[in-house]
C-alpha cells in the first residue's frame, strides 16, 4: 500500500497554506509533491507524473489558467482549483478551460479531502469505461442508459428527451461539476442567449420530477452561477 | 461613452423644446394675435432644459437662440434680425439673464444634490468603518489569545484543552471570514459605481444553496422554506443576495432570544417577488430599531458577550438591497417576534419553454 500511495502535486505561492495542505494529505496518506511557481509545476508534471493536481489560481510568475491550458493540451491528469471569493468568474473560466472542480478559499481539511477523493474516483472509472449492465444508480435513483429511463424508489418517472440527456451527462460525470457552458454544448450543441434560461427551466422540472426539495441536495447539487453537479453518495 | 450618450440626448432634448415653444408661439401669434406671451414661453422653454440638462451649457445656448428667436420673429421688423434698436436690445438683455439664473440655480440645486449625497455615503462609510475596526478586534483578541495559550503550556495543557481551544479558534477564524465577506460586498456596491454582476437567478436554486451554506454552518437550526411553486427567475447578484438572506437568518439565530421557528417565505406580488425572514423570539425593541441599519453598535450593548454582527451585517443588507432597486424593512410580527423584508424585481418568464 504504501508504494501504491496516490501522488499529488500541490502548486501554491502561499508556503502558510502550502504547508497546511502538505501536512493535511500527508496525514492522510497520500504522497506529496509542492510548487510554488507554475514553471516548476509544469516540470514536476512532466518529470513526477502526478495523479492528480491541487492549482492555486492567482500564483506570481504564470495565470493559473495559462497552466490549466498548458496542461490540457497533453494530460486529463485531474485538476482542482483553489480560489477566492473575488475570483468567481475566474472559476467558471477555469472549469471551462477543463479543471475537474473548485474548492473557495478558506476551505476546511475535509472539504479538501473529500474533493481530492471524488477527482480521483471520477479518473478512476472513466479508465474503466462504462458501468455495469449500462445503469446508473444513486441511492434510490436509477438511470438506465439502454431503455432511457429513470425511476426514483422503483417507481418510473416520465421525462423528456432533454431532461433525460441532461441527468444522463450528469450521471456520468458523477460528483464532478459541469458549467452551464459545458452542459449546454453537450445537449444543444451551440450557446446562445436563452440556453441558460432554457437549462435552468429544465433542470427545474427535473428537479421536481424527482422530488428534491431546497436545501436537501439530493441526487443534484446545484453550484450557483456556475453549473450543476451529480452528489456522489459516497463522498 | 456614458457621457456622449447623455450629450446626444440633452442636444436633442434642447432643440426639440426650442422648435416646440418657437411653435407655439407662432400659434399663438396666429390666432391670437398677440406677443405678450411669446417672451415668457421662451423663458418656461429655456428652464425645462436648463433642468432636464446636465451642466450650464444646453441652458444658456438656449437662451442665447431664445433670444435670437424672439428678435427674429416675434418682434419688429419680423423675419429679421434687428440688433440696432434699444428695445430689442433690452429686452433680449432680460432674456438672458433670466435664462442664465434659472440655468445656474438650478445647476446648482442638481450639485447640491450630489453633495448631500455624497456626504451621506461618506457618513456611512465611517459608521462602518467604526464598527468594524471593534467588530474584527474581538475575535482577533480570541484567536491570538488561544494560540498563545496553546504554544506556552504546549506540554501542560490538557488534549481536551487543547481541542477546545482549537475549535474556538476555527468558530472565531469561520466568523472573521464571514465578516470580511460581508465587508468585500461593500466595497463593490460603495465604491462610487454600483458593481452588481448580475444575471438571472432561479429562486429555487438561489434558496437551495442558500440553506445548504446555512445548513452547514447551523445544524440544530430548521429553516421552514415557503417558495411559488412556479418557475421564478430574479436578475440579481447571486453572492450579494445570498449574502443578505444569509446574514439576516444569522441575525435571527443570535439575537432572537426564545426564537422556536424561523421561516423564510417568498411571496409572488404582480412583478415583485418579496422576500419575508421572520422568527418567534423576543423581537427587536424600539431603541434597537432606531439605529438597527445605521451599522453604529449600541454603546451599552454587551460588547463581547454575543456577536455584535448585527449592525455591519444590517447596514451591509441595507446597501445590497437598495443597490437592486428595493428597500430593506424591519418590523415586529404581531404574534411576537422580528420581520425582515424586500422585494426584488422579477422576470418575466413566458415564454421559455423548451
Amino acid at each position: 500500500m504504501s508504494n501504491n500511495k496516490y501522488k499529488i502535486l500541490v502548486i501554491e505561492d502561499d508556503r502558510k497554506i502550502l504547508s497546511m495542505i502538505q501536512t493535511v494529505l500527508d496525514t492522510n496518506g497520500y504522497q506529496v509533491l509542492t510548487a510554488q511557481r507554475c514553471q516548476q509545476g509544469i516540470l514536476m508534471l512532466s518529470s513526477h507524473v502526478p495523479d492528480l493536481v491541487v492549482l492555486d489560481l492567482g500564483l506570481p510568475d504564470m495565470d493559473g489558467e495559462e497552466f490549466i491550458r498548458i496542461t490540457r493540451r497533453s494530460s486529463m491528469i485531474p485538476i482542482i482549483v483553489l480560489s477566492a471569493r473575488t475570483e468567481e468568474s475566474d472559476k467558471v473560466r477555469a472549469l471551462d478551460l477543463g479543471a475537474n472542480d473548485y474548492i473557495t478559499k478558506p476551505f476546511g481539511t475535509g472539504e479538501l479531502l473529500a474533493r481530492i477523493r471524488a477527482s480521483l474516483r471520477i479518473n478512476r472509472m472513466n479508465l474503466q469505461a462504462a458501468m455495469p449492465d449500462n445503469v446508473f444508480t444513486l441511492e434510490d435513483l436509477v438511470i438506465d442508459y439502454d431503455r432511457r429511463q429513470v425511476s426514483v424508489g422503483g417507481n418510473n418517472v416520465h421525462v423528456t428527451q432533454i431532461e433525460f440527456n441532461i441527468l444522463a451527462l450528469l450521471s456520468q460525470q458523477v460528483g464532478k461539476i459541469m458549467t452551464y457552458s459545458a452542459i449546454i454544448r453537450a445537449i444543444w450543441g451551440a450557446m446562445d442567449e436563452g440556453s441558460i434560461k432554457k437549462l435552468q427551466v429544465n433542470m427545474a422540472n427535473i428537479r421536481k420530477k424527482l422530488g428534491c426539495k431546497p436545501g436537501e441536495s439530493r441526487y443534484i447539487i446545484n453550484e450557483l452561477g456556475v453549473g450543476y453537479r451529480m452528489t456522489d453518495a459516497r463522498e | 461613452m456614458e457621457s456622449k450618450k447623455h450629450m446626444v440626448a440633452d442636444s436633442l432634448f434642447t432643440v426639440i423644446t426650442l422648435c416646440v415653444m418657437f411653435l407655439v408661439n407662432l400659434f399663438l401669434v396666429m390666432q391670437f394675435d398677440t406677443k405678450t406671451m411669446t417672451p415668457m414661453i421662451f423663458v418656461l422653454g429655456v428652464f425645462l432644459i436648463s433642468w432636464r440638462t446636465q451642466g450650464y451649457v444646453f441652458g444658456i445656448a438656449a437662451s442665447f437662440l431664445s433670444v435670437l428667436a424672439v428678435n427674429w420673429a416675434f418682434t419688429y421688423p419680423y423675419w429679421e434680425f434687428d440688433l440696432i434698436s434699444p428695445e430689442c436690445i433690452s429686452s433680449a438683455a432680460v432674456m438672458l439673464i433670466v435664462s442664465t439664473a434659472t440655468s445656474t440655480l438650478t445647476t446648482r440645486l442638481k450639485q447640491q444634490e450630489k453633495l448631500k449625497a455624497e456626504a451621506e455615503k461618506e457618513r456611512m462609510r465611517g459608521n462602518l468603518l467604526r464598527a468594524v475596526s471593534h467588530d474584527l478586534r474581538t475575535p482577533l483578541t480570541s484567536i491570538y489569545g488561544a494560540c498563545s495559550v496553546i504554544i506556552e503550556n504546549f506540554d501542560n495543557l490538557s488534549r481536551e484543552k487543547q481541542l477546545l481551544l482549537l475549535k474556538d479558534i476555527q468558530a472565531d477564524s469561520q466568523w472573521l471570514n464571514r465578516m470580511v465577506e460581508n465587508l468585500l460586498s461593500v466595497t463593490h456596491v460603495d465604491a462610487g459605481k454600483v458593481q452588481l454582476s448580475k444575471h438571472s437567478v432561479v429562486l429555487e436554486e438561489l434558496i437551495d444553496a442558500l440553506l445548504v451554506k446555512f445548513d452547514k454552518h447551523y445544524p440544530n437550526q430548521t429553516v421552514q422554506v415557503e417558495i411559488p411553486e412556479e418557475f421564478v427567475s430574479i436578475p440579481m447578484d447571486p453572492v450579494l443576495i445570498e449574502q443578505v438572506l444569509m446574514n439576516l437568518l444569522e441575525n435571527a439565530v443570535f439575537h432572537a432570544h426564545g426564537m422556536r421557528n424561523l421561516w423564510l417565505r417568498v411571496e409572488r406580488k404582480n412583478r415583485h417577488a418579496v422576500f419575508f425572514i421572520e422568527d418567534d423570539g423576543c423581537g427587536i425593541s424600539a431603541d434597537r430599531m432606531a439605529s438597527l441599519f445605521t451599522g453604529l453598535l449600541d454603546s451599552e450593548a454587551p460588547v463581547d458577550s454575543n456577536r455584535s454582527n448585527m449592525g455591519i451585517g444590517l447596514s451591509v443588507c441595507k446597501t445590497i438591497i437598495k443597490a437592486h432597486g428595493g428597500e430593506l424593512k424591519a418590523g415586529n410580527r404581531p404574534e411576537g417576534g422580528a420581520q425582515f423584508h424586500f422585494a426584488l424585481e422579477m422576470e418575466e418568464t413566458d415564454h421559455v419553454e423548451q
